[in-house]
């Protein structure tokens, strides 16, 4: 036994002093210390990378910067303003016979697509192609072809022909087997393809709309409209072990998918084939570093206004690591192992005092991003409900007041979200045309005694329906169950109890609630939104009655049919951001400030934490992730790491010590009873 | 030995096919193939990328009977079939969430799972059976009372405690170890298991050595052992040689059932941690109702229980020459 326990006493201290001279908490190889490599994070797998799909955040973090598209957002200018990416300028709208309207864009000669095997050798050995007009014909066929299920497919019908060419695909595959088995470049090319997308040469695509918007150039600032490589698509396929173009990115952005495991991490790599490494393209505007740079982005140190006019991209790899708990995600960014990233809530009052970045993070040289997304979370009501909605008259309409003023934004958001929103007045965020930040909505400033009042002339004096004697019961339908949702539907809940009213929640899993929804058998129910593109139409069709979900299944869930509404917003859609239009703007939110479909809750705010050496990080909001823009000083990077993880190794040897304190005596004393 | 085999594969078999049947049922109960691909494809799809979606995935046919379908037909082109066919021949389709293959998922999953559960399981087993085998030397001491103790304590607390103590204390405070995550790269994939795999052997330290004292403190009371030592063999040799050797069939029976288990990934220590394994990939079928990725990993849970059980009983009789199968 002696023997045994000497040898166990050995190894013990062996694997103690291997752990402690070994042992690091860095994920990351040593040979990485010094390479400019961006660390970042993603909680939620992406399901597609295919562009004509792809549609979630998680998604558009890779998409965003691997897929190039013919305009993008300029980086630092606010509000949103479009400059040419892929094409050589913004094009300017033709209007054509009609009232129809042409956009001319002209293609950057030389864009050559990510080198993939799926294409033959070229002349030089590389396998690549140039970009040509019919890649992005391809795109937009693609996003039209049915099959795909596109999210944007209806964002496009403006296009002449995109309809038909939709209808014409499906009854060719219905009555044709020959046709369907073909590849999707053959299928487009023989269905005719969409009348209103032409290719003049190789260079300029025009497209043509069957009427007037000015809002289709954002959807080309969108990864929906990237070219695509036909040879892509036909290559990955899924079939018989090929991967799938779902999950096989072949673009021709600043960066490449170097590596995609989606489950657990990814990597992007700069790309040496990028437009904008070439000399013909030293002046385009999505090649280089802004030059027009705010003084208040240098003065809080987000900008560094060295880099202006500098070529793209900064880094040479962007490496994204899964993270599926919040907590450990956060305490890696702490450690500086990610170099920005979210905060959670259970740290956000270490992190955030009064507003600011707390002395703390202050002190690790951590920098601290608010921006106001392009959102509104609001409370809606079911409009053609015989209680809450229109056919209730006037009744129908101050009880929706009430239950507005009754609803104090600006505690829900202290008690749920850490403060992390902006009290809405309208449906329109901050930075949106139309956005008026001197306006207060009358029905969204905070008042119990206000609300008790309006109700009573709405004939429900202290919730008592004066008709039946009885209290008015109303019906709040939730999708979610969890307990946090449950907290922040009874909150509002018990506001409107404040004035009355009996409220009873209905908490339903979403498949549920969509069936409620589909039936018109719900009242009162809660929802968000955050914009696709910076202009107010993306939030005002949410209430348009062409989009009412009783009539057409649309996005517009209270089922809001406004004659006078109506003609404003179909004015209004289309319209350049003139004077006119916000006037048209103005009678819209005057007609909602009064009906009161919606009771607008808040404007989400993005927090985002940065360390010092993370250099131009600047939050997008509506675009996606541009990396291209972001450095890094990886020698900063690597001195404050070491810093903050030194192992701590006492408690180790302290173990070490208790074990053998105690073992020791019992040892000895047992050999010398026994001997 | 043979024919047990044999017989003992007839009866897993037989219970295989039940648990199929089970597993369509209840599937199939709680949801029906127009939800599922109502989730997959969402909610504004057309009906043909419903139809589409569900063709692609196998679900376009009746659960139980075909009635467009004419002789075998009736019964062979069904839901119910198509689920044997695919669970028996090991096609397990597409994913329900993200399409991908679910074969290669497994295939990707298989590999940081095993990292994690066999060093666990080693770890786990050796340090609970050295730990048991010298409390129950020091058996009546004060050593024997701590670790009782400390097991008491270790098994009264839930592991999700563990892995947040773990991940705040060793990987936060101390330092030593990455907080989660995963490489495969060699040079440091070890960083990232070492936390989780110590925290798993913390876990499951109570329980096991418990066990394990009682079985050596049977050991030691028995003829054999007094007559060894009145032979004059030493302490050592006594514990190694005749008790821990004595002691390994019920500790067999404990430790093969857990074996084939090994390739399920462990639930929470891969999700907690990140570590891409299938233990995970199961986690995340639940939350994203991906329906065929869950019933291929029950089935295959299902899978290695009866392997565990035949392997148990093999484990026996190859353990001790007592033990006849047959």
């Amino acid at each position: 036994m002696r023997w045994l326990l000497a040898r166990m006493g050995v190894l013990a201290a062996l694997a103690g002093c291997l752990a402690a001279v070994g042992c690091t908490n860095n994920p990351y190889p040593a040979a990485d210390r010094d390479k400019k490599v961006l660390y970042s994070s993603f909680q939620e797998a992406p399901k597609t990378l295919d562009p004509a799909v792809a549609y979630t955040t998680a998604e558009h973090v890779i998409t965003g910067n691997v897929y190039d598209t013919l305009l993008e957002y300029h980086y630092l200018a606010r509000p949103y303003r479009l400059i040419p990416g892929l094409a050589t300028s913004v094009p300017m709208a033709q209007d054509l016979p009609d009232g129809r309207q042409a956009y001319r864009f002209q293609l950057r000669p030389g864009v050559l697509f990510h080198a993939d095997p799926c294409f033959p050798p070229d002349v030089a050995g590389r396998r690549t192609r140039e970009v040509t007009t019919a890649d992005i014909a391809f795109a937009l066929a693609r996003i039209a072809d049915p099959a795909l299920n596109s999210p944007v497919i209806g964002s496009f019908a403006q296009i002449q022909g995109f309809a038909d060419f939709s209808k014409r695909l499906v009854e060719l595959r219905r009555s044709d087997r020959a046709f369907a088995a073909l590849p999707a470049h053959e299928q487009y090319a023989k269905a005719g393809g969409i009348a209103g997308v032409l290719a003049h040469g190789r260079y300029e695509l025009e497209i043509v709309l069957s009427q007037a918007n000015a809002q289709i150039l954002y959807w080309f600032a969108m990864p929906f409209t990237t070219p695509v490589a036909w040879e892509a698509v036909a290559a990955y396929d899924g079939k018989e072990g090929r991967d799938s173009f779902a999950d096989h990115a072949v673009g021709t952005g600043p960066f490449r998918l170097a590596l995609y495991e989606k489950q657990y991490r990814f990597i992007l790599e700069r790309n040496e084939l990028w437009y904008g490494t070439m000399a013909a393209n030293n002046d385009a505007p999505g090649a280089v570093f802004p030059t027009e740079i705010g003084p208040k982005d240098v003065a809080e140190g987000r900008i560094d206004p060295a880099y202006a006019g500098r070529r793209l991209p900064f880094v040479d790899r962007v490496t994204f690591h899964r993270e599926r708990e919040g907590i450990p995600q956060f305490d890696k960014l702490l450690q500086g192992y990610y170099d920005d990233g979210g905060i959670i809530k259970e740290s956000f009052d270490a992190v955030i005092e009064g507003g600011r970045l707390s002395p703390a993070m202050q002190a690790r040289g951590m920098r601290l991003d608010v921006t106001v997304e392009p959102s509104i979370f609001y409370v809606g009501f079911n409009m053609e409900d015989p209680v809450v909605g229109t056919p209730a008259g006037e009744r129908g309409r101050k009880l929706r007041q009430a239950m507005s003023i009754a609803i104090d934004s600006r505690q829900y958001l202290e008690l749920f979200l850490n403060g992390r929103g902006l009290p809405a007045q309208t449906l329109l965020p901050p930075e949106i045309f139309g956005y008026d930040s001197r306006y207060h909505n009358p029905f969204r400033q905070y008042d119990v005694e206000q609300a008790r009042h309006i109700l009573a002339d709405a004939g429900y004096k202290n919730g008592i329906d004066r008709s039946t004697g009885d209290r008015l019961k109303l019906s709040f339908d939730t999708s979610a169950t969890t307990a946090a949702a449950n907290l922040q539907f009874e909150y509002l809940a018990d506001a409107w109890r404040q004035i009355g009213l009996d409220i009873e929640i209905n908490a339903t899993t979403y498949n549920q609630f969509q069936d409620k929804v589909r039936r018109g058998a719900y009242q009162i129910f809660s929802w968000g939104w955050l914009a696709d593109f910076p202009d107010p139409e993306n939030f005002f069709f949410l209430l348009a009655c062409e989009n009412a979900r009783s009539k057409s299944g649309g996005p517009n869930t209270a089922s809001f049919c406004n004659a006078e509404f109506d003609s404003l917003y179909n004015q209004m859609k289309y319209l350049p951001n003139t004077p006119h239009r916000a006037d048209l703007i103005r009678r819209l939110l005057a007609i909602l400030e009064r009906e009161r479909p919606w009771i607008e809750l808040y404007h989400l705010e993005e927090f985002v934490l940065s360390h010092a050496w993370l250099v131009n990080s600047r939050p997008m909001g509506i675009s996606y992730p541009a990396y291209k823009y972001k450095d890094v000083r990886p020698r900063l990077r690597a001195q404050l790491q070491a810093e903050w993880n030194a192992p701590v190794r006492w408690p180790l040897y302290l173990v070490l010590f208790t074990i053998l304190a105690l073992t020791v005596p019992a040892v000895r004393t047992y050999y010398r009873e026994r001997l | 030995m043979a024919a047990y085999l044999v017989r003992r594969m007839a009866y897993g078999l037989i219970t295989l096919l039940g648990v199929l049947f089970l597993l369509f049922v209840l599937f199939f109960a709680v949801t029906d193939p127009d939800d599922i691909a109502r989730k997959a494809v969402g909610e504004r799809a057309r009906p043909e990328v419903y139809a589409q979606w569900k063709t692609n995935h196998g679900y376009d046919k009746p659960l139980f009977i075909n009635t467009s379908a004419t002789g075998v037909g009736r019964f062979t082109e069904t839901l119910l079939a198509e689920h044997y066919r695919r669970m028996l021949t090991f096609d397990f389709g597409r994913s329900d969430a993200d399409d991908s293959p679910i074969s290669r998922r497994l295939r990707d999953g298989a590999g940081p799972s095993l990292g994690l559960t066999v060093p666990l399981f080693v770890m786990g087993l050796l340090v609970s059976v050295v730990v048991a085998l010298f409390v129950a030397f020091f058996r009546q001491t004060y050593i024997d009372r701590l670790v009782l103790v400390l097991c008491m304590l270790t098994m009264s607390v839930t592991s999700l405690l563990y892995i947040i103590a773990g991940q705040y204390f060793v990987g936060q405070l101390l330092r030593w170890f990455p907080i989660s995550g995963f490489d495969p790269n060699p040079a440091v994939v070890a960083r990232f298991l070492a936390l989780p795999v110590l925290v798993g052997v913390v876990a499951g330290f109570g329980a096991d050595t418990r066990l394990y004292r009682t079985i050596f403190l049977e050991e030691i009371g028995r003829d054999y052992v007094r007559t060894a030592r009145a032979k004059g063999c030493g302490d050592a040799r006594v514990m190694v040689r005749h008790v821990l050797r004595n002691a390994l069939i019920p500790i067999l029976t404990n430790v093969v059932v857990q074996i084939p288990f090994l390739f399920t990934g462990a639930l929470l220590l891969e999700s907690f941690f990140g570590i891409p394994g299938l233990g995970a990939l199961t986690v995340e079928a639940i939350q994203g109702n991906d329906f065929s990725t869950l019933r291929t990993m029950v089935y295959l849970g299902a899978l290695l229980f009866i392997a565990g059980q035949i392997l148990t009983d093999i484990s026996y009789a190859l353990a001790d020459p007592r033990v006849r199968l047959g």
